[in-house]
């Protein structure tokens, strides 16, 4: 336990002299990585700082009941009773007099609505389902709506679905990305581990005959393969700060012109670790892949 | 400790460097193979070491049958052996010292275990002095010493040496058999391929002459 703590110190130290003794060689590794981790972490970054957006709107979907102009009072009653169940979070009762009053409040109609002969509005519940989900929004409306005394129901979720709809297919556009730079990433590092094992062929083969296993020749391959994945991390997240720096100023301005004081929200802790560890994990494949099939041929040869 | 019987080695191409070899040597005994060029001591060696795999027959080595080992047991196997090279095989990316405790490092040593064998090895040597010198710069005979150093700092029970002396002046070469005659001298097996027919007699022990893949032993 205690040599093979010593081993990975030992990989570890001569994986990070490797990296110090050729910084320009990791320098380029570590940007084309950055670049790549880039891309998929900032649509990502969009993305959530979209959906936050979205959420701060009133998303909620909620059904409109209009009540029948002839419903009778145990109709409403029995209505009344149904919009206190469990699958209701609120449900509120515009009459139809409020509904008029705050129709000429808020759109400047006064005028208009005092000329007409009577009250047009029907009286209504605006109800929030405690399940937002399509399907059980539909269900409930057509449930609510077969309810005797109920004229009518609306369903008024359609642009907020569409937008929950957009980013679910942005969500996945962000999955697929993140595969693709993977497997570019696990190139990458191969690719620069390949040549690593072939500049030491030498020691590789000195190493084994003199009684290394290939686990201690494949170790500090490894480490160099995960420590310029997490550099590759460390960068992109360089990279997506500046982007970050760049916008937060033009974001800010274009949500003021709303009103707004939306702003961009960096990544998140665990992102962070995200960041770093998931290229950590790919360099450590592409190393081990590459260190791999090298080996074979360093055997072959000697 | 180490058996050949009915040993074969053919190599791809069909070009057989050993054919049936009989041969037994002792723990502690000290053997020389000599003959022509191509007459298979370098394989012997190498197939001693696990390096090439026998075509036919049984070779073991300390009880364990090489032909058959697996590949992952190589490496212990390996651990217990010293190889000293022609060529030496030292790596030139670091010093001397760094050499010699690679074999430990491997092993999994501790460090300052591994640097406090490394200087009573390099002192055995005579490169103490040299510990921290890169090996590039070191003459063909200290290159030498500096390849058996790396062999000894294990502790190895068999040394197995390939033409040792092969690039070295005669005084050079005098001072690694003697070397040698004391690792014998502490109960080292040593199996050594020389052309070197003076050491040969400076030394005694056994002296197994190779013509094209066959043992023929002389007195």
């Amino acid at each position: 336990m205690r040599a093979w703590l010593r081993h990975q110190k030992a990989a570890l130290r001569g994986a990070l002299a490797r990296l110090a003794g050729q910084p320009f060689a990791g320098l380029l590794t570590a940007v084309a990585m950055g670049v790549a981790i880039s891309l998929p972490a900032g649509l990502y970054l969009a993305l959530d700082n979209l959906g936050r957006l979205a959420g701060g709107l009133p998303a909620q979907p909620e059904i409109s009941l209009f009540i029948a102009d002839d419903a009778s009072a145990a109709q409403k009653t029995a209505l009344a009773a149904r919009l206190r169940q469990a699958d209701i979070a609120r449900a509120r009762h515009v009459d139809k007099d409020t509904a008029l009053a705050e129709l000429s409040a808020a759109q400047d109609l006064a005028d208009v609505t005092a000329g007409l002969p009577g009250n047009p509005l029907p009286d209504a519940w605006i109800v929030q389902p405690r399940d937002a989900s399509r399907a059980a929004l539909t269900r409930l409306a057509d449930e609510l709506g077969a309810l005797p005394g109920v004229a009518e129901t609306h369903l008024d979720s359609q642009w907020a679905e569409r937008l929950a709809a957009a980013l679910d297919l942005g969500r996945m556009g962000v999955w697929l990305l993140a595969a693709l730079f993977a497997i570019a990433l696990v190139a990458i590092s191969g690719n620069a581990i390949r040549a690593q094992v072939l500049a030491r062929r030498d020691e590789i083969q000195v190493s084994r005959l003199i009684g290394a296993t290939d686990r201690y020749i494949r170790r500090p391959f490894l480490y160099l393969g995960a420590l310029q994945g997490f550099f590759g991390g460390l960068a992109s997240i360089g990279v997506l700060a500046g982007a970050g720096g760049l916008l937060q100023e033009p974001v800010a301005h274009l949500a003021g012109l709303y009103g707004s004081t939306f702003h961009l929200a960096p990544l998140a802790p665990p992102e962070w670790a995200a960041v770093l560890g998931l290229p950590a994990l790919f360099g450590w494949l592409g190393a081990w892949l590459s260190v791999s099939r090298a080996l074979g041929q360093v055997e072959a040869t000697h | 400790m180490i058996q050949f019987s009915q040993v074969t080695k053919r190599y791809p191409g069909g070009h057989e460097a050993l054919s049936g070899v009989d041969l037994t040597i002792e723990k502690g005994e000290l053997v020389f193979l000599t003959g022509h060029s191509g007459a298979g001591k370098s394989t012997l060696l190498k197939l001693i070491a696990a390096i090439e795999r026998p075509t036919g027959g049984v070779l073991t080595v300390s009880g364990q049958n090489v032909g058959r080992l697996p590949r992952r047991a190589l490496p212990y196997l390996r651990r217990n052996v010293g190889l000293v090279f022609q060529d030496h095989k030292l790596l030139f990316d670091r010093n001397v010292i760094e050499n010699v405790v690679l074999p430990l490092d491997i092993a999994g040593f501790e460090r300052r275990e591994s640097f406090k064998r490394a200087r009573a090895v390099l002192d055995k040597v005579g490169l103490l002095n040299r510990e921290k010198a890169n090996p590039i710069s070191l003459s063909g005979g200290e290159q030498q010493r500096l390849c058996i150093a790396r062999a000894l700092v294990s502790r190895p029970a068999l040394l197995l040496a390939d033409e040792p002396t092969g690039n070295l002046d005669a005084g050079y070469a005098a001072d690694i058999m003697a070397m040698f005659r004391e690792f014998h001298r502490v109960g080292t097996t040593l199996v050594i391929a020389t052309h070197d027919d003076r050491a040969i007699t400076a030394m005694g022990g056994r002296v197994l002459q190779l013509d094209h893949g066959r043992v023929e032993a002389r007195a």
